[in-house]
């Protein structure tokens, strides 16, 4: 007894102790609960993994949903339903010829971790290295023109262009591309971020931990020197299927998602119990592609007849219940260059591909599509697979995981880009339809345009649209590149999507009119 | 006769209820695969979008998909699909396992290890992360079920094969036939083969459910057959990607799995009682 007396772990523990201890105990354990319960923890749900903390890797939206939380820029959107910009690191900003733009940073703006303020240095080593060849930044498409930065004192500067570039301030400098980092934070790093936490941030959030394949832990930084983010910790989670984040939302795990066409109906017919579904016109474009340059697709008569044997309708009913409505090229409806209709009618023609078939002297045709593992564009493929046959041609479908479907386009990725037959792609776009036609002239061969499309006329109407400030002449431009798109039978344009979104009311979410999350301006309801 | 059919496997095994339950369940998935086209009652492929998403009734029985494809009928189908992998992936691995395995266990010591060295580190590797890995490298479809299952399954009947042959190896009867000059390959194919024979056969029996899952899981997770192919894993992926617009896809897929891993595992749990000796006497 008395050996067990000396070895207990609680050797002179008294009944009050044990009370005392058991009430700190539960305090202790209610302490997460009541942070939760308070609403200062926000999870909002993100489609796909963001690349990493670098713009000059950035690809789309899903960086930018980073980006804006822990970077600023000269200038951001404003949150709501039309497409506007407000001042952001910029005092002031304004176009002080056809090519220079003047500005005046923000005094006493700070990096976090020590690195000081945020100067005109700063922007200038954040835009120049997208120019820097070695850089191979994945986004210098989107600055156009823009050729350098001169830093003119401490907190000013003037951004210079070429020529003038008619979307600097609708993509270049509210977008990734306009992203500021820290010269001095990026340089002791040798140069890009491959850091598990970025050196230095200057938004509303800091990263605190990045769970690879899981989730990104953002809490406020303490060093921000806008208003303080009305959250303490944000948790950007990866969730890749709608179906998933649905499910993750009705359980309390994630305050805002966006979610799959096929639920808006149901949601529509049962509404959520606190919570609210928000529609929204989406501007990404989903498209079928079609490698030209494929020797199986030699002759424009097959191409054609695969477009014709495309039924639109179809794919908007099964893959996007109804919900969205087929596109007519990849600008869409409010944008300038939106074309009313194309130039093939969105339904299929089977009668007409069959012709075409005869024509090129093809009785049956074996063909290949590569498509993303979700269920739209699965199930889009099924339907194609379907309605094609009716006109003689024979569709297999090859299902990939991202990492895989985003590489087989790529030219230093190996070979497979070459082989390419048929694509079912979705691309984000921003409010300016440079941002759409910049992936498809012919230098983005073997990097985004895996249709491999060559056309001069398109490549000249594109350089020449950039600069072009008469909207209706630039409209014109971008009306014209679709046809040529559409004329090549490379391209077969479905639909630009909707974007529904599915919040906590005890949230007041801020979206960009597309309903793209803006995380930095959410607060609480 | 009636006396020597009772004593018999079969006999023993039709004597044995829970053998009798799993043989009816396999007897019926034999069926439905070879008459698949005859009782589905609409063509698996036909899509009709005004009737998706049905609840079962009197025309579809267990209601229809997102593209109103027949769920009955594509599960019929399907099992097709998972005899057939589930057979010709056991078939191959097991017979490349009892090779390796008698050769493991009745070849010299080096080669023995080299073998055992192989059985272990496939056994270590997780079947889901070669799939996965050889589903990038592979084009989709059944062949490329057949090899994951074959690469990560032969190693297990190896595993087995060789621990009989070692233990009767050394048996007096060997040692025997050894003495009398039989050559090896007479030990090996009249001696040991049908020694091992029992174990493996259990294996298989066991295993044949196992390949129909790793399958589903394969399909459901986008990376087995194309989307399109009637393969119950398919179907339970439309079940979960539609679960929140009719739990009947998901239900519907998930039954013929769970009928098929009972019957096969009853199966070889009912071979095992009746193939091992200690387990026949304790019973």
């Amino acid at each position: 007894m008395n050996d067990l007396k000396t070895t207990s772990i609680f050797p002179s523990l008294t009944r009050r102790q044990l009370f005392a201890g058991t009430a700190a105990l539960s305090a202790a354990t209610m302490f997460p609960i009541a942070a939760w319960a308070d609403g200062s923890r926000l999870n909002v749900r993100a489609y796909l993994e963001p690349d990493d903390y670098d713009p000059l890797d950035a690809s789309g939206f899903l960086e930018e949903l980073l980006y804006g939380c822990i970077y600023r820029k000269l200038i951001q959107y404003v949150p709501g339903e039309e497409w506007d910009w407000q001042l952001d690191l910029a005092e002031t900003i304004e176009q002080t010829s056809p090519t220079t733009i003047a500005f005046t940073l923000k005094e006493g703006q700070m990096w976090s971790d020590g690195f000081g303020e945020i100067t005109a240095e700063d922007v200038k080593f954040s835009m120049d290295r997208h120019m820097v060849e070695e850089n191979n930044s994945r986004i210098k498409p989107d600055l156009g023109t823009f050729t350098h930065v001169e830093v003119t004192g401490r907190l000013s500067g003037i951004i210079h262009m070429e020529r003038p570039f008619a979307p600097i301030w609708t993509i270049a400098l509210p977008y990734l591309a306009g992203t500021v980092i820290c010269k001095e934070a990026v340089e002791a790093a040798g140069g890009k971020i491959t850091t598990a936490i970025p050196p230095a941030v200057s938004g509303p959030y800091r990263v605190v931990e990045h769970r690879l394949g899981e989730r990104w832990v953002l809490e406020r930084n303490p060093d921000f020197s806008g208003e303080a983010a009305d959250f303490e910790r944000v948790d950007l989670i990866v969730v890749v299927d709608d179906s998933a984040a649905e499910i993750a939302k009705e359980a309390g795990d994630v305050d805002f998602t966006s979610i799959g066409a096929g639920s808006v109906q149901r949601l529509r017919d049962n509404p959520p119990a606190d919570a609210t579904m928000t529609l929204h016109p989406a501007l990404f474009y989903h498209w079928v592609g079609l490698n030209v340059q494929n020797p199986k697709f030699e002759d424009i008569r097959v191409r054609q007849a695969i477009m014709h044997a495309i039924d639109v309708p179809s794919i908007m009913q099964a893959a996007f219940f109804d919900v969205a409505e087929p596109s007519t090229g990849i600008i869409a409806p409010g944008l300038i260059g939106h074309r009313p209709e194309g130039l093939i009618p969105p339904q299929a023609d089977f009668a007409r591909a069959r012709e075409l078939l005869d024509e090129a002297g093809i009785d049956r045709l074996e063909i290949n599509i590569d498509v993303l593992n979700n269920v739209t564009h699965t199930t889009a493929a099924q339907v194609m697979q379907a309605m094609m046959a009716q006109a003689g041609i024979d569709l297999n479908i090859n299902v990939h995981e991202s990492g895989s479907f985003w590489s087989l386009g790529v030219a230093s990725d190996g070979d497979r880009w070459k082989d390419l037959e048929l694509t079912i792609k979705r691309f984000s776009m921003t409010p300016d339809p440079y941002y759409a036609t910049a992936w498809f002239v012919s230098d983005q061969i073997g990097d985004w345009n895996w249709e491999q499309f060559s056309n001069e006329e398109f490549d000249r109407l594109h350089d020449e649209a950039l600069s072009e400030t008469d909207p209706e002449r630039r409209d014109e431009m971008y009306r014209r590149m679709q046809d040529l798109m559409e004329e090549s039978g490379g391209y077969r344009f479905l639909t630009h999507g909707v974007t529904a979104n599915l919040f906590a009311d005890s949230i007041a979410p801020a979206t960009r009119p597309d309903g793209q999350p803006l995380v930095q301006f959410f607060r609480r309801a | 006769m009636m006396d020597r059919l009772k004593h018999s496997l079969i006999g023993r095994l039709l004597a044995d209820p829970m053998a009798v339950f799993a043989m009816a369940i396999i007897v019926g998935l034999v069926i439905v695969a070879v008459f698949a086209d005859v009782i589905s009652p609409h063509d698996h492929t036909a899509m009709n979008l005004a009737d998706r998403f049905a609840p079962p009734s009197s025309t579809y029985w267990l209601g229809t998909d997102n593209l109103g494809r027949d769920t009955f009928s594509r599960l019929a189908q399907g099992s097709r699909i998972a005899l057939y992998v589930a057979l010709v992936a056991v078939s191959i691995s097991g017979l490349i396992g009892l090779t390796l395995g008698m050769i493991a266990g009745f070849g010299p010591r080096w080669l023995d290890n080299v073998l055992l060295f192989v059985f272990d580190t496939l056994r270590a590797y997780p079947t889901i992360i070669l799939a996965l890995a050889l589903a990038a490298l592979l084009p989709r479809g059944l062949s490329t079920v057949i090899i994951v299952v074959v690469i990560t399954s032969f190693s297990e009947y190896g595993r087995v094969v060789r621990t009989q042959t070692l233990s009767l190896k050394n048996a007096e009867f060997i040692l025997a036939e050894r003495a009398m000059g039989a050559s090896a390959a007479r030990i090996v194919f009249h001696h040991v083969l049908p020694n091992v024979l029992g174990p493996f056969f259990i294996l298989a029996a066991m295993n044949l459910p196992v390949v129909i899952t790793i399958e589903a899981g394969m399909s459901f997770l986008g990376i087995g057959v194309p989307p399109g192919t009637p393969s119950w894993g398919a179907t339970l992926k439309d079940g979960f990607d539609y679960i929140r617009n009719t739990p009947w896809i998901i239900i519907a897929g998930g039954l013929p799995l769970i009928l098929v891993t009972l019957g096969f595992t009853f199966l070889g749990e009912a071979l095992r009682d009746q193939l091992d000796p200690k387990l026949r006497k304790s019973r």
